[in-house]
């Protein structure tokens, strides 16, 4: 083999070697920032869903809904002797 | 001697520099690797702290009270930033201030921190911007209720625990940071190293509470209520379950703004005539009293030692359980006589009076119970009726909770469970008894007399229609600020219920400071207790287990025995003011001439009503109404009732419902 060959073949392996090192990190950095973007967008989703059901537990609590029914439906706490609690029956607590 | 032609010179210096450059690059590259390496790595990476989400706090029944999420605080470069208009436009719909996005959008500046936190979703658009620098922090979600608030505590600025239960269990509600390595892109972006590792975050560890926010919520709502209507300065309200010590709500209201939110725990008082029964224990449990005896109750004043004690009412003679009942200053006085200083000591500090209860609080107050030796000659009469000693409501619900437990002395319980992020368990409450108050029998007894003094004495107003109450109401003056005596006209109003009286599921305290007018416990306290039993009854989630509350007392309804339950109520209504050390001139004097006997419930025989044909709902109630329980069964048949309409059975049976499936 010639010496010209054997500089062009060099030449040829370092452009595949630098190529696959450049495309291996560049694939990896594209990776890695998609693999952040989901991150954060889990975060971000994760925080909404908190905020969401936040809302909910203040909406539907006691406190919120108790003034309500009081103020604007004029719904009043019954006396205990208006409470009727009904036995359940072995049918409804069986395990299903 | 060499002769260097001017070529050889150049050629030489060339060779003199190449030795140099590849001596100084194998320097550079096998000598320094490590320093210049770490200086390639800090220009191309940037270390981020990962902040660690702070542990939830729950309520007993799982649900969340307070809990971190994720947020972000924003930053503007403005330099740095391209399309000016359309950054104005989406931190105005994001409800940036217009002063903010003014100094934003001005060119002229270098960097813009931004006022607020926005979810990640909502800044989405923004945060896409260039120039725009989000920067994640995790914020705390506190809950809605002002008093649950301000006793779990709150963070700072900066994420540190200030007051409450946040303060108290910062070391476990607190995770560890971690870290991650960003490489730095062309265009001045971050993401994650590939090769480097990340330390991921430890979250912190979830607590749950023994605290039922239903009935937190009620307790707030009742407090707050009373607090209004009788213009009080403030009060407490305190619910635990007596079996476990477990605190079920804790409700604390001031006028200052900056109160502690547990002032239940951390503000002593004098308790008043809450106390006797724990000297009418400690005389029970040595045998020094029999509940029939009876004590010269002097018409109404009393001389001891030179000093007056009054009661409201005038009675000649009381029994032992009547003192109870009517809350007579000059009946406990003198029945306290029979124990000896130290007895009477040890009767209260046994009750935990003077100690810290062990609560996992900050501040909590160990209250005042002086050791006989620095006693006045007045004190033993004193402590009989509640004064000279300061009990936090911590403190006398736990005491009260012997009492309904059998005699046992609990440990309150504030924290239920410890669990890791994963969910395992950690640490698990279990029920700590601190010593034997009284024995069984004793605080069946007390139970009794307890149950009289709802039922036929001082605190008829705490009554339930349905469900028997214990409880002992108390009146005491308030001292001064500064601990110079009493406050002229001030009064501390409090009410302690067992409820329901055959086998307490819940002790109730109820405190309030100051009330205007009418001030006596029994009048201003007990219906605060009630109001609270009534809610928590009506609710299905307050805590209270339906298949343990005993079945409904029956009361009269009509005829002689209603009469006698009646006139007896109003009777006793007057005479409520008992429990005042230095009777105030009251319009209610009822003269006791002779011991009263507790009016008892009527059982009477009726008929069972006709409900054929009546929906479920609508045949139980007339069932209940007409003073029977209630069981349910399914058949094929029509409805209708076992035994039939029209039997005779004594109020309060069993009666059988039949319906069709």
């Amino acid at each position: 083999m010639r010496g010209r060959t054997i500089v062009f073949l060099g030449l040829i392996g370092f452009f595949l070697v630098a190529t696959g090192v450049i495309w291996r990190r560049s694939t990896g950095l594209a990776q890695a920032r998609e693999l952040g973007e989901l991150r954060q967008r889990r975060a971000a989703l994760e925080a909404q869903q908190a905020a969401l059901e936040g809302a909910i537990r203040d909406a539907s609590s006691r406190a919120r809904l108790g003034r309500i029914a009081e103020e604007r439906l004029g719904m009043r706490i019954p006396p205990d002797s208006l409470v009727i609690r009904l036995p359940r029956s072995s049918r409804d607590t069986a395990p299903k | 001697m060499i002769r260097l032609s001017r070529v050889g010179v150049v050629h030489g210096a060339f060779a003199l520099f190449a030795v140099a450059l590849i001596g100084r690059s194998a320097w550079v590259q096998l000598g320094q690797t490590e320093h210049w390496r770490a200086r390639a790595r800090g220009q191309q990476t940037v270390t981020a702290e990962l902040p660690a989400p702070r542990g939830a706090i729950l309520d007993a029944e799982g649900r969340v009270l307070v809990e971190s999420r994720a947020l972000v605080r924003l930053a503007i470069a403005p330099p740095e930033v391209k399309g000016m208009p359309a950054l104005a436009t989406s931190l105005r719909r994001l409800g940036v201030p217009d002063a903010f996005v003014r100094r934003a959008t001005d060119r002229n500046r270098k960097w813009v921190e931004l006022p607020g936190r926005f979810l990640s979703t909502d800044a989405e658009a923004v945060m896409a911007m260039r120039g725009v620098h989000p920067r994640p922090v995790l914020e705390r979600v506190t809950p809605a209720t002002d008093g649950l608030r301000r006793l779990l505590g709150t963070l700072d600025g900066e994420g540190a625990a200030v007051g409450g239960i946040e303060a108290a269990l910062d070391d476990v509600l607190r995770g560890e940071d971690g870290t991650s390595v960003l490489v730095r892109t062309g265009r001045g972006g971050r993401v994650a190293s590939p090769e480097e590792g990340e330390q991921p975050a430890s979250p912190g560890r979830t607590v749950v509470l023994t605290l039922h926010q239903g009935l937190q919520d009620i307790a707030e709502h009742a407090l707050a209520d009373a607090i209004v209507e009788m213009h009080a300065r403030g009060g407490d309200i305190v619910v635990l379950d007596p079996h476990t010590g477990e605190i079920r709500a804790l409700a604390s209201r001031r006028a200052k703004a900056d109160a502690s939110g547990a002032t239940a725990l951390t503000e002593p008082y004098e308790p008043g005539s809450t106390l006797k029964p724990f000297i009418a224990a400690a005389l029970l449990e040595r045998g020094r009293v029999r509940l029939d005896e009876t004590v010269d109750a002097h018409d109404g004043t009393f001389q001891l030692n030179g000093r007056t004690i009054t009661d409201v009412h005038r009675a000649k003679q009381l029994s032992f359980a009547d003192v109870l009942r009517f809350s007579s200053n000059i009946g406990m006085v003198q029945f306290a006589e029979r124990l000896t200083p130290r007895e009477e000591y040890e009767a209260l500090r046994d009750a935990g009076f003077g100690m810290t209860t062990g609560a996992p609080y900050p501040s909590e107050s160990q209250g005042r119970l002086r050791p006989p030796r620095e006693w006045s000659r007045q004190s033993p009469a004193s402590l009989a009726m509640g004064y000279e000693v300061a009990v936090t409501p911590l403190q006398l619900a736990l005491a009260y909770a012997a009492i309904a437990n059998g005699g046992e002395l609990l440990e309150p319980t504030l924290v239920k469970e410890i669990r890791t992020a994963e969910g395992a368990v950690t640490f698990r409450a279990r029920r700590r008894v601190v010593r034997r108050m009284m024995s069984t029998g004793t605080a069946e007894t007390v139970r009794e007399l307890l149950r009289d003094v709802v039922a036929s004495g001082t605190a008829m107003s705490a009554d339930l229609a349905s469900y028997e109450l214990a409880g002992k109401s108390g009146t005491a003056r308030r001292m001064r600020a500064d601990g110079s005596g009493y406050e002229d006209g001030a009064y501390t109003a409090s009410f302690v219920g067992l409820f329901p009286a055959e086998d307490p599921q819940l002790v109730i305290l109820v405190k309030l400071d100051d009330p205007d007018g009418a001030y006596y416990g029994g009048r201003v306290a007990a219906p605060v207790t009630k109001a609270v039993l009534t809610a928590a009854i009506a609710a299905r989630d307050a805590a209270l287990d339906p298949r343990s509350l005993t079945g409904p007392k029956v009361k009269p309804t009509e005829g002689a025995g209603a009469q006698a339950v009646a006139d007896a109520s109003a009777a006793i209504e007057d005479v409520e003011g008992a429990e005042a050390l230095e009777a105030r001139p009251t319009p209610f004097v009822f003269e006791l001439g002779e011991v009263l006997p507790a009016p008892r419930a009527v059982r009477r025989s009726r008929a069972v009503p006709d409900v054929r044909g009546l929906p479920t709902r609508r045949a139980v109630h007339e069932l209940h109404r007409a003073g029977f329980r209630v069981a349910l069964e399914r058949s094929s048949a029509a409805t209708q009732t076992l035994p039939a309409a029209g039997t005779m059975l004594p109020a309060g049976a069993m009666v059988r419902l039949v319906t069709r499936q």
